[in-house]
C-alpha cells in the first residue's frame, strides 16, 4: 500500500517535470515574448494572484460550479425518468435528438440580450451545453439496467419510488459522475469563451486583458489559472466518484 | 401451517405470449397444475419452454395472460406480500452491501430500524452469511451470492417461495450442499417451494411434485408425484436413480421427436 502510494508520488513528479521541460524547450525552441517559459510565467502566476487574479478566479469558480450544479439538478431527474418512462421517452426523445447537435455556443449573443452581460447569461450558456452532455448518458444508463434486476426488486414489493431510489438512482449514478466530469472541460471551454466577450471578470476577461496590453507573463498567469480551475473540478469529481460509488472500487 | 388437502398454487388453462415487433410469440400453453400448500415443486423442461415465464406470472410480475392463476385461493397480484421471488444472477444490488440487499425489502415495507436488524441477522445466520454482511456482492462467491438471495426472501417470511434456476451456476460441490440447506430451512418452514430446474436430479431432490414440461411454445408434458423428498440418504436410493431414468426418457424421446419437426431450432 504505502509502497504504491510512492510510486504514484514518484509517476507524479515524473509527469510535472516532464510537462515543464517540454514548456521550456518549447519557449526556447520558439524565442518569442508571447510564449514565456514556465519559470516567468509561474513567478508572475503568484504575484499576480496576490493581485487581481484570485477575485477572477473566484468568479470563474463560481460560474462553472453553478452551472454544474443546475445541469446536475435538472439532468439527473430528466435522464432518469426518460431512461424508464417509454411513454415520457417517445414525447421527449425527438426533441432531445434535435437540439443535442445544435451548437449552444451560438446562443450567447441572444442570452446576453435576454439576459444581460452579467453572470446569468454565462451560467445559461453553460448549463445549456452542460445539461446535454450528461443528459444523455444519464438516459441511456437507466435504460440499459437489467429488467430482472428490476423485477427481483419489484417482487419484494417495490412501488415505482422504491425503483428509483434503490434501483435506477444507484445504477445511474456512476454515470452521472463520469459524464459530468468529462463535461467538466467543455464548460470551461464554453465560460472562457463567454467571459472573453463584453465582461468586467473572470479568468476569460483577465487573459484577454493581458493580451490586449501584451503582458504575456500575466497572459499565462491567467492560463495556470484556468487550467488550474478545470484540474481541481476534474479531480474533485473524481474523488467524488470513489466516494460516492464504493462498489465499484472493492 | 399446512391444513390438509389446501392448495398454494393452482393453475388452469394458463396461456401465455410475449408481444414482439406486432409478432405474438407463444411461450406458455394451455398449462394447468397444482401445488398443496407447504409442499415442493420442480418445474423442468428444455430451455425456452417458457418456464421462467410461468415463475413470473405466479409473482405477479407478468400481467398479460389468459387462464386461471390462484394463489392461496386468491387471483395472482404483484403486491401479494407473503410471495418471495428469486431469479438467478441479478437479484443483487450491486451497490448494498449484503447486510443491506437482505434488509431491501424490509426497507420497502418501512419496518423500523431494530425490527430489521433483529430479522437481517437471523436470515444471514440461517444461511451463514453473518459475518460476511458488510461486503458487496461482486466480493461474494456464486454460493454465497446465492445464499444471500435466499436470505433476503426468507427476512420477509414468505409462504410462497420461488426460485429460477437457483442453483445452475454453481460447482457440484456447492450446489449439493446448497440443495440440501434449502430442504432444512423448508422442513423447519413448512413453506410452498416452486422452483425452476434444468437439471433432473435436483428435480427428483427437492420437489415432491415435478412438473415436465415440452418445448415452445411450453406445455406440461407430465406431473410425478415424488413423495420421498426429504428423507435422509433419498439421492442414494434406488428409487431416486429409478425416477431419474424415468424421467430422463420423458424428456429426451421429446427431443428426439421434436427436433425432426419445424420451429425448435429457430
Ligand atoms: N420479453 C420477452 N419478449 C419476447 N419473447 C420472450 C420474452 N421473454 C421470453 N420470451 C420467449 O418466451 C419463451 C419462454 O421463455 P422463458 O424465459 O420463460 O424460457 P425458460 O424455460 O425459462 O428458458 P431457460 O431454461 O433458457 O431459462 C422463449 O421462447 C423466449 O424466447
Ligand atoms: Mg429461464
Amino acid at each position: 500500500m504505502n509502497g504504491r502510494k510512492w510510486a504514484s508520488a514518484l509517476y507524479v513528479t515524473f509527469s510535472v517535470t516532464f510537462l515543464l521541460l517540454g514548456w521550456e524547450l518549447l519557449s526556447l525552441a520558439v524565442n518569442n515574448p508571447a510564449l514565456p517559459g514556465p519559470l516567468p510565467a509561474l513567478t508572475a502566476f503568484f504575484r499576480e494572484l496576490a493581485g487581481g487574479l484570485w477575485g477572477h478566479f473566484l468568479v470563474s469558480s463560481y460560474r462553472v460550479v453553478i452551472s454544474l450544479v443546475i445541469s446536475l439538478v435538472l439532468a439527473v431527474p430528466c435522464g432518469m425518468v426518460m431512461g424508464r418512462e417509454e411513454k415520457v421517452d417517445r414525447l421527449v426523445a425527438p426533441l432531445i435528438y434535435i437540439i443535442y447537435p445544435v451548437p449552444k455556443i451560438v446562443f450567447l449573443p441572444v442570452l446576453m440580450v435576454l439576459l444581460g452581460i452579467q453572470d446569468a447569461s454565462k451560467i445559461t450558456l453553460i448549463t445549456l451545453v452542460v445539461f446535454f452532455q450528461i443528459l444523455v448518458p444519464i438516459r441511456d444508463a437507466a435504460r440499459g439496467i437489467n429488467p430482472d434486476l428490476v423485477n427481483s426488486v419489484k417482487s419484494l414489493g417495490a412501488r415505482r419510488r422504491d425503483i428509483y431510489l434503490h434501483v435506477v438512482w444507484p445504477a445511474v449514478l456512476p454515470e452521472v459522475l463520469t459524464s459530468l466530469r468529462i463535461a467538466s472541460g467543455t464548460a470551461i471551454a464554453v465560460l472562457f469563451f463567454s467571459e472573453t466577450i463584453s465582461s468586467q471578470e473572470g479568468l476569460g476577461y483577465y487573459l484577454l486583458d493581458a493580451w490586449s496590453r501584451a503582458v504575456y507573463t500575466e497572459m499565462f498567469a491567467g492560463i495556470i489559472a484556468m487550467s488550474l480551475l478545470g484540474f481541481i473540478i476534474y479531480t474533485v469529481l473524481e474523488h467524488l466518484e470513489r466516494w460516492a460509488c464504493p462498489w465499484k472500487y472493492v | 401451517m399446512s391444513a390438509n388437502g389446501e392448495l398454494m398454487v393452482r393453475v388452469r388453462g394458463l396461456s401465455v405470449s410475449y408481444q414482439q415487433q406486432n409478432k405474438e410469440i407463444p411461450a406458455l400453453r394451455d398449462v394447468s397444475f397444482s401445488v398443496p400448500k407447504g409442499s415442493t415443486c420442480a418445474l423442468i423442461g428444455p430451455s425456452g419452454c417458457g418456464k421462467s415465464t410461468l415463475l413470473y406470472v405466479l409473482s405477479g410480475l407478468l400481467r398479460s395472460w389468459s387462464g386461471e392463476v390462484l394463489v392461496d385461493g386468491a387471483p395472482v397480484t404483484s403486491c401479494r406480500r407473503q410471495t418471495a421471488l428469486i431469479l438467478q444472477d441479478y437479484g443483487l444490488l450491486p451497490w448494498k452491501k449484503v447486510y443491506d440487499n437482505v434488509a431491501l425489502g424490509l426497507d420497502i415495507r418501512g419496518e423500523s430500524r431494530e425490527k430489521k436488524y433483529i430479522k437481517v441477522k437471523r436470515v444471514l445466520n440461517e444461511v451463514g452469511l453473518w459475518e460476511m454482511r458488510q461486503r458487496y456482492p461482486s466480493q461474494l462467491s456464486g454460493g454465497q451470492r446465492q445464499r444471500t438471495g435466499i436470505a433476503r426472501a426468507l427476512a420477509l417470511e414468505p409462504d410462497l417461495l420461488l426460485m429460477d434456476e437457483p442453483f445452475s451456476s454453481l460447482d457440484a460441490l456447492t450446489r449439493e450442499k446448497l440443495q440440501r440447506q434449502l430442504l432444512e430451512i423448508w422442513q423447519e418452514k413448512r413453506m410452498t417451494v416452486v422452483l425452476v430446474t434444468h437439471s433432473i436430479e435436483e428435480a427428483i431432490f427437492l420437489g415432491q411434485r415435478i412438473i415436465l414440461l415440452s418445448g415452445s411454445p411450453g406445455r406440461v408434458l407430465d406431473i410425478v408425484e415424488n413423495p420421498r423428498v426429504g428423507e435422509a440418504g433419498y439421492r442414494k436410493t434406488a428409487e431416486f436413480h429409478a425416477l431419474t431414468t424415468k424421467l430422463r426418457e420423458k424428456l429426451v424421446p421429446e427431443r428426439v421427436e421434436i427436433s425432426g419437426g419445424a420451429g425448435r431450432w429457430k
